[in-house]
């Protein structure tokens, strides 16, 4: 009776996810393989042939290779401010979780305001062109190193204050200096959450259109998530282009989700619980 | 030779006085136990030792060198903690030469230490394993390897066998006993098992709110108590005390009365007490007898029949309970009175401030 | 016996010792470069917004003109439409995500066939690009060649015009933040879900409970950190959100949809930098005057359990 039941609940469930959840994908795997006349009708039809490489090749060739300038940008951004902000975080939520002093509360307020605050776009942009960073990768970098640091110092914090202090003091009657402490015995064991920071922050970073849009202008320095705009037009979209070009920024995420599904989903929900 | 001596060592934090200026002697190769119940601030006292706590006030000197502002390696001490801090990703063998690593020890010494160590605490056949594969008891010889790789001239023991069951934990004591005898070096040991306290220590250090109950070797502790804490705290089960009062002096000895006793020989150097005197009298339950003209009469409560002894729960006539061990297989019934007596040697006096008179 | 009994610490005061404090292990520059990007970065662009924000601005000189620019936020119709849809397109993604993220959490930890299935395919959007889903939704949206209508026609059902009929464009944007986000919000659940003790269920179940009465009296409230968790995070995200909105309809038609995140956008390409930064500070406070509420009240109802 009931395994009736939650077969049938699953068959819903299953039918109801497809059509909302899974058709979308379909219809944009199906436009990237369409022509150009087939596509710009917009339908749920097979494609009467097979044009993926062709899309995906002229995709790759528009307005001078702009896609492989992106994806390269897109990855610099992406590799170096993952790398700053889990070294800096580390160490922030390292000694924020080992030593109480009376400037903790003040640094834990303004980490909740970095998860609150929104960035005050114009003078961020007035402060880089007066460092010279505006437009710059480095200070695209920069920028993602600094608005996505409070939720990776709170990741590391949480994660910090779940390894006993007795291996801290274990090594520093062993002899280890501050340095050594944090290098050879802490940082080791901060492994699985360095790992959910790495993926969650590169899914994050890779996906953002928005800070790029105001901070990184200029079609050399166009980010995957930008190349997005270069076949829409007012009159003539070419949605074959569009779709295969949706498709190609898709799979670094999909590889992500592929191999570290666990890590996202831990590092998502963390606090859930907590509250 | 590194004996330590502690010079009114002192910790607080904020306002909170923990150690409230502790004296102490520690000759180069005791065993000292630090005994007290939980939060008596032993535990602090030998994080002091290690330079794990800072130093509020006082001095602190190992060998010849005042340590207060010595980083905890550059004070020749290693330390054993309750929960082991084995590190996880390390595997024996570089857990235990850690320590040796961060000296920047040559690799082919490192090596020959490290295998010396295990072969100690018999442990070769581990040294690739790591530390989630061990059991308690191992994780507890490797805790102790990392310790004697580095040679200190002083082992600290934070609770060391608290975590471990209770067949271990007698192995492991013996363990540690051994190696004490083998290695020569002081051994410092914090415990609230006055078992552990008992059988190791050369010389035991009761701890009470922060301060020192009192210094001794632990029969001495046993049966000379230096207060009513002590003597609550030493020997199981606990020693039963009672109000009572001096009847009268006759030289070596004072008889004692009170709501529940009446006339008590107490053996007492002649002059310290005068008739009329308010005291607590003191008598281990293992020290009662049965004696049909005793001077404690009371109600026979709750008996335990163990064999070799009879545990019996005695109410005397104000309402306080008295426990005492009797020889052999005694047979008696529940609300029976019941006569004891007790040697005068052994009976102990205490003063209205708590202090042993005897 | 080498041994000196304690004595009262009036007796022989202490000898002073040379140097009281060691160095902490755990060093204090170890925020420095943290600090340094944070600060820089984000914390003075945020100061420096509540001055710029009391100018006329061209980022080479401002003119002090007070609260000039609140005035016209306030003043200009389409600017208070934004602050308002930005309130209801907060209200209406984080509600929705509660809802359908509860609903969803409870049947994938449920004895359901095709858990694995189900929970990833809820899950993925959460990492597609944003901009890719608004594009592909503006696609499928379309009043007349759209799927969605076309679809409906195939029933007889002439479907609306999803992002052109200014009533319901911000609400179609809100229906897509939704099904992006809802498997975080179910991901976050089935987190609170699982750790609540099974002792609960199998007590409800000796009281005679019904399913229904489970789920009111003993999931509800045992998984409360999770619905502030997730209606905190959303809320923030909904009221900050910029980027679906700027892909579907880039706040049109008109600015029927426009929120405060996109008129910021707007008046900064405008070049009214003043007016724009202004726009951020209307946004801080108004993230601050109901946000913070919101998790007191959320923290405080969890209190009384």
């Amino acid at each position: 009776m009931t395994r009736r039941a939650s077969i049938l609940g699953g068959a819903a469930a299953i039918a109801t996810t497809f059509v909302v959840f899974v058709i979308p994908f379909i219809f944009i795997v199906l436009m990237a393989f369409k022509d150009r006349q087939q596509s710009a009708l917009r339908d749920f039809s097979w494609p009467t042939g097979f044009h993926l490489w062709e899309n995906v090749a002229e995709v790759v060739k528009t307005r001078n290779w702009m896609m492989i300038t992106a994806f390269i940008n897109s990855t610099i951004i992406t590799v170096v401010s993952v790398t700053l902000l889990v070294i800096f975080a580390a160490m922030v939520g390292y000694v924020l979780a080992r030593r109480k002093t009376r400037w903790n509360g003040l640094i834990e307020f303004l980490i909740l305001a970095g998860l609150m605050v929104p960035p005050a776009v114009v003078p961020t942009i007035w402060l880089l062109q007066g460092l010279k960073l505006f437009g710059t990768l480095h200070g695209m970098i920069l920028i993602e190193v600094a608005y996505n640091l409070p939720f990776s110092i709170i990741l590391y914090r949480a994660f910090v204050a779940t390894i006993p202090r007795d291996l801290d003091e274990a090594a520093i009657i062993d002899g280890a200096r501050p340095l050594d402490v944090f290098f050879r015995i802490v940082l080791p064991l901060l492994w699985p959450v360095t790992v959910t920071n790495i993926v969650v922050q590169s899914v994050g970073i890779f996906n953002d259109f928005t800070n790029p849009l105001y901070y990184l202008p200029g079609n050399a320095n166009a980010t995957v998530q930008l190349t997005l705009y270069n076949f829409q037009s007012q009159f003539s979209t070419a949605y074959n282009l569009l779709f295969t070009n949706i498709l190609l920024i898709t799979i670094p995420p999909l590889l992500v989700f592929l191999f570290f599904n666990r890590q996202i989903v831990a590092g998502m929900t963390a606090g859930a619980v907590k509250g | 030779m590194a004996g330590l001596e502690l010079k009114q060592l002192l910790k607080s934090y904020g306002n909170v006085e923990v150690i409230k200026g502790i004296d102490l002697t520690i000759e180069h190769g005791e065993f000292v136990v630090f005994v007290g119940p939980s939060g008596c601030g032993k535990s602090t006292l030998l994080r002091m030792i290690a330079g794990l706590e800072d130093i509020t006030g006082g001095e602190l000197v190992i060998g010849d060198r005042v340590v207060n502002a010595v980083e905890p390696r550059d004070r020749g001490i290693a330390m054993v903690f309750q929960s082991y801090a084995l590190y996880p990703h390390m595997t024996v063998y570089d857990n235990v030469g850690f320590g040796l690593k961060l000296a920047r020890t040559p690799k082919d010494v490192r090596d020959q230490k490290i295998r010396e160590a295990a072969r100690i605490l018999q442990m070769e056949h581990l040294l690739d394993r790591k530390p989630s594969q061990l059991s308690g008891g191992q994780r507890q010889r490797v805790a102790i390897g990392r310790a004697i790789v580095r040679k200190p001239e002083v082992f600290l023991f934070d609770e060391p066998l608290s975590n471990l069951d209770a067949a271990l934990r007698v192995d492991m004591r013996m363990e540690i006993s051994r190696l004490h005898n083998d290695l020569g070096a002081t051994m410092i040991y914090v415990t609230h098992d006055q078992v552990e306290a008992m059988t190791l220590a050369d010389k035991i250090v009761v701890l009470d709110g922060g301060v020192v109950q009192q210094v001794g070797a632990p029969i001495e502790l046993y049966q000379r108590p230096a207060n009513l804490f002590v003597a609550g705290f030493i020997g199981s089960p606990k020693m039963n005390f009672v109000e009572a009062g001096v009847d009268k002096v006759v030289g070596d000895s004072v008889t004692v009365s009170g709501p529940d006793v009446a006339g008590v020989p107490v053996a007492i150097p002649a002059g310290r007490l005068r008739p009329g005197d308010r005291l607590t009298l003191g008598v281990r339950p293992h020290d009662l007898v049965v004696a049909p003209s005793g001077t404690i009469v009371g109600r026979v409560g709750l008996v335990e029949r163990l064999g070799n002894e009879t545990i019996v729960n005695l109410e005397l006539p104000s309402g306080a309970s008295w426990l005492a061990v009797l020889e052999g297989d005694q047979i008696l019934r529940r609300g029976d009175s019941l006569a004891l007596d007790v040697d005068p040697g052994k009976a102990l006096l205490f003063d209205k401030s708590g202090q042993a008179v005897n | 016996m080498s041994v000196s009994v304690s004595a009262a610490p009036a007796v022989s005061p202490a000898p002073p010792a040379p140097r009281l404090t060691r160095r902490s292990p755990y060093p204090g520059w170890f925020f420095t470069p943290a600090a340094i990007v944070y600060s820089v970065l984000f914390l003075a662009p945020t100061f420096a917004s509540l001055y710029f924000s009391l100018t006329r601005w061209t980022l080479f000189d401002s003119e002090f003109i007070g609260f000039e620019n609140f005035a016209q936020f306030f003043r200009e119709p389409f600017l208070i439409k934004g602050l308002i849809n930005t309130v209801i397109y907060a209200v209406v993604t984080s509600g929705l995500k509660v809802v359908l993220g509860l609903l969803l959490a409870v049947m994938l930890t449920s004895q359901i066939v095709a858990r694995g299935y189900l929970r990833s395919v809820v899950f993925f959007p959460v990492l597609v690009s944003t901009v890719g889903v608004g594009i592909t939704f503006t696609v499928l949206m379309h009043p007349t060649q759209g799927m969605i209508n076309e679809t409906l026609a195939m029933f007889g059902i002439a479907g609306p015009g999803w992002l052109t009929d200014p009533n319901l464009a911000l609400y179609s944007v809100a229906l897509v933040d939704v099904w992006k986000g809802v498997g975080l919000a179910t991901v976050i659940y089935i987190a609170g879900l699982v750790v609540i003790p099974r002792d609960y269920y199998e007590a409800a179940r000796i009281d005679g409970a019904t399913p229904w009465q489970n789920f009111w009296y003993v999931t509800l409230p045992l998984c409360r950190p999770a619905t502030s968790t997730v209606i905190t995070l959303s809320f923030i995200g909904g009221l900050r959100t910029f980027d679906l909105i700027w892909a579907m309809t880039k706040g049109g038609p008109g600015f029927a949809s426009d929120t405060i995140a996109s008129v910021i956008y707007k008046q900064y390409q405008a070049g009214f930098y003043g007016l724009s930064t202004a726009g951020n500070v209307v946004l801080f406070i108004l993230i601050a005057l109901l946000v913070v509420p919101l998790t007191m009240i959320l923290n405080r109802k969890q209190g009384h359990e």
